[in-house]
């Protein structure tokens, strides 16, 4: 695989403000990376550079070979580019704007009308297309700017925070696109949710203050979990032996054990398998006080890094 | 070129399609009709040479108003950061907006030609200087409308774009009242920098090369540092 996006060595000042530090990474075609961090991290600031809206003060980035400072053009050809705060011209209507964007893109004629089409379709912004930007709600603004990022087929796809602002179901819509889409392209994507980069991206580039502290490669084995069980019983040994005789349970680590309770760590490939382990100790006997899935591995990868600790 | 044309039809209809452009013709066609109808019953003369005047220190009230919201608005809005990560040259947005504005100092000036219309309707003005005015207004609000667009470039407020702007066009216009005090290189320096004594031999009927140079390298300038304004982040 080739990496459509190779950031090198970014380092960016605002003033005597480090915003970013040395942070490098590679994103291939039909890859998501997931840009994780809490507010101020850096995240918005690593994608603007990439998108040349900001110039690095030290580092490249290239977009299929094209650095994004002194090849500006043609690496901007290649990347479509959603902006956190979803700024559109309002005073447009949503098929005007997204014409404009097209032939910024060198669109015209019948390619424009089918890249606008085919847009529209993709985002279902059919149905407002010919209402004022200024008209819509936030959740459709939304689709418009991601609409307009879509327009020329871009080789990289970058999102700022693109579940901002939607409802529950454009969010599930919007991960299913993000999902299609990589299959065509390389995406970026930044959130400061945890769940949702788990979700969508392949692998998860985690920041902290500027600096970028580990790339994460999020597996997605099934719906393989971490469980964490409390039991009541005179002799761990015992329950340890009842919860690997059941089928699904890959590991098993005593974290505690005291006053006759035992808090176990499990690792099993299924999370229905905790049902399993509920009925198998209460039929042998021993008092199931808590079972609970864990802390995903991103979860505890991320806390770790970020030094707050597992949080229990 | 087609894509100077997608962006210069954009800022064309911005400014159209907001009430800013009628209200700032239209106040400054009440003004100069005001001081047109002034003059002529008070000088009884077939001559545009005040009205020129009037007209040029209104564009330096006018053009801040004009130009204020050309980056600044956009800087505010977020809709730059569309603007300069498409696949554009900063020189095209740069040229868009200054089209655009100019193209709206333009309908303000040929508006006011229905005056020169009026006097020809009644006697025989000399044609010669109402030409050189025009010439002269034109060039003069094209190095403004360069100059704010180049200040709108530096700051995300319109408030502040338009103050500064108009701060720096009235020191402009006014430089060659200081020049009388200072000492002889200085006093040329100033008077060559001054808007008014460029402007002066226009609106009565003569043109000069040197004139015509001084307001085509201050558009040159603006236009040029608006690019590195918008270069430079």
């Amino acid at each position: 695989m080739t990496s459509i996006l190779v950031a090198d060595h970014l380092t960016k000042w605002y003033g005597p403000r480090l915003a970013v530090y040395d942070v490098s990474f590679e994103v291939e075609k039909g890859e998501v990376m997931g840009l994780l961090g809490p507010n101020g991290s850096g995240k918005s600031t690593i994608l603007r550079i990439l998108t040349g809206y900001l110039r690095p003060s030290s580092g490249t980035a290239r977009v299929d070979g094209f650095d994004v400072v002194t090849d500006g053009l043609e690496a901007r050809n290649l990347v479509g580019y959603v902006p956190e705060d979803v700024p559109l011209y309002t005073h447009m209507r949503v098929t005007e704007f997204l014409a404009f964007m097209g032939s910024l893109r060198g669109l015209e004629g019948a390619r424009l009308r089918a890249a606008i089409a085919s847009a529209c379709e993709r985002v279902s912004l059919q149905a407002v297309q010919d209402l004022l930007i200024a008209k819509l709600s936030r959740g459709y603004r939304q689709r418009v700017a991601i609409a307009q990022a879509l327009i020329g087929n871009p080789q990289l796809l970058i999102l700022d925070e693109p579940t901002n602002g939607l409802d529950p179901r454009q969010i599930i819509e919007l991960r299913g696109l993000i999902r299609a889409l990589a299959s065509s392209c390389a995406v970026v994507v930044t959130s400061h949710v945890l769940a949702e980069i788990e979700r969508i991206a392949n692998r998860a580039a985690i920041l902290l203050n500027g600096r970028l502290l580990a790339v994460h490669s999020i597996t997605r084995a099934g719906a393989a979990c971490s469980l964490r069980i409390r039991v009541h019983a005179g002799d761990h040994h015992a329950v340890a032996a009842c919860i690997t005789s059941i089928p699904g349970v890959s590991q098993l680590a005593l974290d505690s054990w005291a006053d006759s309770i035992s808090a176990w760590r499990v690792e099993v490939t299924r999370e229905e398998i905790a049902e399993n382990i509920s009925t198998n100790l209460t039929r042998a006997g021993f008092g199931v006080r808590e079972i609970a899935t864990a802390a995903s591995d991103l979860e505890t990868t991320f806390l770790r890094l970020t030094g707050q600790g597992v949080a229990q | 070129m087609k894509l100077f044309g997608t962006l210069l039809h954009k800022e064309v209809l911005a400014l159209f399609s907001s009430p800013i452009a009628y209200a700032v013709i239209a106040v400054y066609l009440l003004l100069v009709g005001y001081s047109f109808t002034a003059s002529l019953f008070m000088t009884r003369m077939a001559t545009l040479v005040h009205i020129f005047f009037q007209a040029s220190v209104l564009l330096v009230l006018m053009i801040p108003i004009l130009t204020m919201r050309q980056f600044s608005e956009e800087r505010k809005s977020g809709t730059l950061e569309l603007l300069l990560t498409a696949p554009v040259r900063e020189s095209a947005i740069v040229l868009a907006k200054f089209g655009a504005s100019l193209a709206v100092v333009l309908v303000m000036i040929a508006l006011t030609f229905s005056y020169a219309i009026v006097l020809a309707l009644y006697s025989q003005p000399d044609w010669g200087p109402i030409y050189s005015g025009y010439v002269g207004l034109i060039a003069m609000g094209a190095a403004l409308t360069a100059l704010g667009v180049m200040i709108s470039a530096l700051t995300a407020n319109q408030i502040v774009a338009a103050a500064v702007s108009l701060g720096l066009f009235s020191l402009l216009w006014m430089l060659d009242s200081a020049a009388a005090l200072l000492p002889d290189p200085f006093e040329s320096f100033l008077i060559n920098l001054s808007l008014l004594a460029h402007f002066t031999p226009f609106a009565t009927g003569a043109m000069y090369t040197s004139d015509f140079g001084f307001f085509l390298s201050v558009t040159l300038l603006g236009l040029f540092l608006a690019t590195r304004a918008l270069a430079r982040r």
